[in-house]
């Protein structure tokens, strides 16, 4: 057990944890953003979990989760948008925190790494991981309605 | 006429080739060793996503 593990044990069991207890709750709003809120818990866990262990190659997994887990709640978007369209969910603070988390992540590691192309990868990772969650957001608050059915 | 169709031909390629340099160069950033056999692969495939990557954009561009 070093510090990164610490750290993802800690990110996992809270913001986890919350965002699994949102998806199992309440109403449907609240489910899917807790279901959108997901990946920006768990990408920078995974992050952190592959400094932990040595092992660059798990960074991998942290990748693929930015790019689908944004993806999928488009999709969700998309198929609910009758259901959601009467209370646009958002929760713009939430939202923010987790885009701040994964900066946080993204720069503790490249400062903690030597620069080169695996800084440049991290960076990659965090630009899709924040910009995804915040595109992901929009697209669950009705900001695009106007576009071809929402 | 053919002033226009050059001109466009010429901005297609612009445009093809910076999409090229910006797959290659994220093919080259996540990959784990840099060889020729490698950049051979990312070229191609980089070649194949700008195709792909302009027809894209301009599908969507209409609006």
């Amino acid at each position: 057990m070093n510090g990164w593990i610490l750290a993802a044990t800690v990110e996992l069991g809270g913001a986890g944890a919350a965002a699994l207890w949102g998806v199992t709750t309440g109403p449907p709003a609240r489910r899917v953003i807790a279901q959108n809120l997901t990946t920006s818990a768990v990408c920078p866990a995974l992050l952190l979990l592959a400094q932990g262990y040595g092992r660059p190659s798990y960074v991998d997994l942290a990748l693929l989760l930015a790019l689908l887990g944004p993806v999928g709640t488009l999709v969700f978007a998309r198929l609910l948008s009758d259901d959601l369209a009467g209370d646009s969910p958002s929760a713009w603070a939430l939202t923010w925190a987790a885009a701040a988390l994964g900066a946080a992540v993204v720069v503790a590691l490249c400062v903690a790494g030597d620069p080169g192309r695996a800084t440049v990868k991290l960076l990659v990772i965090g630009a899709l991981l924040i910009g995804g969650n915040l595109i992901a957001s929009r697209a669950l608050a009705g900001g695009f309605r106007g576009v071809a059915g929402g | 006429m053919t002033r226009r169709t050059a001109r466009a031909a010429l901005l297609a390629a612009g445009e093809l080739l910076a999409w090229w340099a910006a797959l290659a160069l994220l093919w080259l950033v996540l990959i784990s060793t840099v060889d020729t056999l490698e950049r051979i692969v990312g070229a191609s495939c980089a070649a194949a996503g700008a195709l792909l990557a302009r027809a894209g954009r301009r599908a969507v561009t209409w609006r």
